[in-house]
């Protein structure tokens, strides 16, 4: 009879009860097998005791204390909690795309998650090339050379404004009149600025473009090599929040995302990446976020799920994005290379309202 | 948010924790984990019957996502490493590097090897590690095998002389 495999030797040592009595019979009276078998219950002996570790007892005081500091949170990231239909996708979409400290605080996580959970449940276990926990905001540009993260943004929830201007060095924008339905105190959170050093490899950029079935255009001139480096946020946001915990209104304010080179125009680089064949939309709608001055305001909006228009924030151009079912809208606008933003549960009147009324705060 | 999360987070909460800490060793940093993984499996809409095995498997991708960037964790163990020891120093000191090694380890290893290897060791049976990473429960015993072998090798292979 054929020896069972490596694999059946194995769980003859776990779970005896789960191999099939032919095998087992066979294992007893082979001594080829039974030698096989010490060797595996070495191994499986080996590893369990590198693989023990003594982390104490979990009780009941530790659980609530990680429940207190997962629901504390949950607030951070809105994006998990619909409260209608259509919030969801559109809060951490155009939001992630705009802004930097807000989606840190709104979206991105969620958006970094939901990539890593595709991930993992298409059982694709290939390494993941920076951990998406750390990719927040910044475009994964992984394909395309080295992504090296300096700095990651830790969002927190903090006690209230002066924190959240200590923590940022921004001036916390002040609501003069919230709008109807949205009440109570709002809570604070702020996020530190992310950075991320990013080296183009013509190597890397070509095996993308050869995966997508596309041969690679040529890069332009002192692009191999060249380091751009990559920053967003600080930023904070107030979020009030609706009874059942969802969030009614959310005004933030980001330094702009900005990305600085050590040798072509990061323009240049850009309007190449975006141009190349292959380049998953995501990832291009982080890029074009991103620019010298800090001072474009790119939107991507999802023709099919928004609608967006132009409007004047007391001088300043702004975007208006709202939900083609009206549950959602949201303000953009960029003064003294800071992005603003007013979005929540209300129409596009109400955003506006909140966003030409802003105290420029202290 | 799903509405069973609290009651989810309080059932498997200390065994999220345990798979971490196999990899991580170290407590504190599992937590770092078991918080991500729950943030995650709150805006999922994984079936209640599967929320054990997710938060498992979740559990071991993300803590072994964490010894990518563990260079600084390194560096923290370098810095903390003191000097001259006492025996009980030294000690911990012999532990620290065994467990350095053992991630170096769990980080060479194939993905799905290791994931495999961490949840067998956390406690999950076969069929659980079988549904949790679509394989089938034969061949479960083949893909822990081989980790272990693996890791005895990549262990023997990284001992100090």
């Amino acid at each position: 009879m054929r020896h069972p495999s490596d694999g059946t030797l194995r769980r003859l040592l776990d779970e005896p009860d789960g191999v099939a009595d032919t095998d087992r019979d066979h294992v007893a009276a082979c001594p080829a097998c039974r030698s096989a078998m010490a060797g595996a219950e070495r191994d499986a002996a080996s590893a369990a005791a590198s693989l023990s570790f003594e982390i104490g007892k979990v009780d009941d005081a530790d659980v609530e204390a990680a429940w207190h500091r997962l629901s504390a949170a949950v607030p951070a990231s809105p994006a998990g909690q619909p409260i209608r239909s259509g919030f969801r996708t559109t809060i951490s979409r155009p939001l992630v795309a705009a802004l930097a400290a807000v989606t840190l605080l709104a979206g991105a996580t969620a958006a970094a998650a939901t990539d890593w959970f595709q991930v993992f449940r298409a059982d694709k276990v290939a390494p993941i090339t920076v951990d998406p926990a750390e990719l927040v905001q910044l475009p994964d540009l992984s394909a395309y050379g080295t992504v090296v993260i300096e700095q990651a943004p830790r969002v927190r929830q903090v006690t209230g404004a002066a924190a959240a201007k200590q923590v940022t060095g921004l001036a916390v924008p002040e609501v003069a009149a919230l709008p109807h339905g949205v009440t109570g105190d709002p809570a604070y959170y702020a996020g530190d600025q992310a950075v991320a050093v990013f080296t183009f490899s013509t190597a890397k950029a070509r095996q993308t473009a050869q995966a997508a079935g596309k041969p690679l255009p040529p890069p332009p001139a002192g692009l191999e090599g060249t380091k751009f480096r990559l920053t967003a946020g600080p930023g904070l946001a107030q979020v009030w929040r609706e009874a059942r915990g969802a969030p009614a209104m959310l005004v933030g304010r980001a330094a702009a995302p900005k990305a600085y080179s050590s040798g072509i125009p990061f323009e240049t680089a850009r309007d190449y990446l975006l141009a190349l064949p292959g380049i998953p939309e995501a990832v291009a709608g982080q890029l074009r976020r991103f620019s010298a001055d800090g001072t474009t305001l790119p939107l991507i909006v999802r023709s099919a799920e928004q609608t967006s228009s132009t409007a004047d924030v007391n001088g300043a151009p702004a975007l208006v994005l709202s939900s083609r079912d009206g549950a959602f809208s949201g303000v953009f606008w960029v003064r003294d290379g800071l992005i603003n933003a007013v979005a929540g549960s209300l129409g596009t009147d109400e955003v506006l309202d909140v966003a030409r009324t802003l105290g420029q705060g202290r | 948010m799903r509405a069973d999360l609290e009651e989810v987070f309080r059932t498997a909460y200390p065994r999220v924790v345990a798979v971490a800490a196999r990899v991580l060793g170290d407590r504190h940093e599992a937590e770092d984990v078991a918080q991500e993984v729950f943030l995650t499996f709150g805006r999922s809409a994984v079936p209640a019957g599967e929320a054990i095995g997710w938060l498992c498997v979740a559990a071991a991708h993300t803590a072994l996502n964490h010894l990518r960037s563990g260079r600084r964790r390194a560096r923290r163990e370098e810095d903390v490493r003191p000097e001259t020891v006492s025996p009980d120093v030294a000690d911990a000191v012999v532990t620290n590097d065994e467990r350095r090694r053992v991630r170096q380890a769990l980080r060479r290893l194939p993905r799905k090897q290791a994931v495999a290897l961490v949840l067998r060791h956390s406690g999950l049976s076969y069929a659980e590690v079988a549904a949790a990473l679509d394989l089938s429960p034969g061949s479960v015993g083949t893909t822990v095998r081989r980790a272990e072998s693996a890791l005895r090798k990549e262990l023997n292979h990284a001992s100090p002389e």
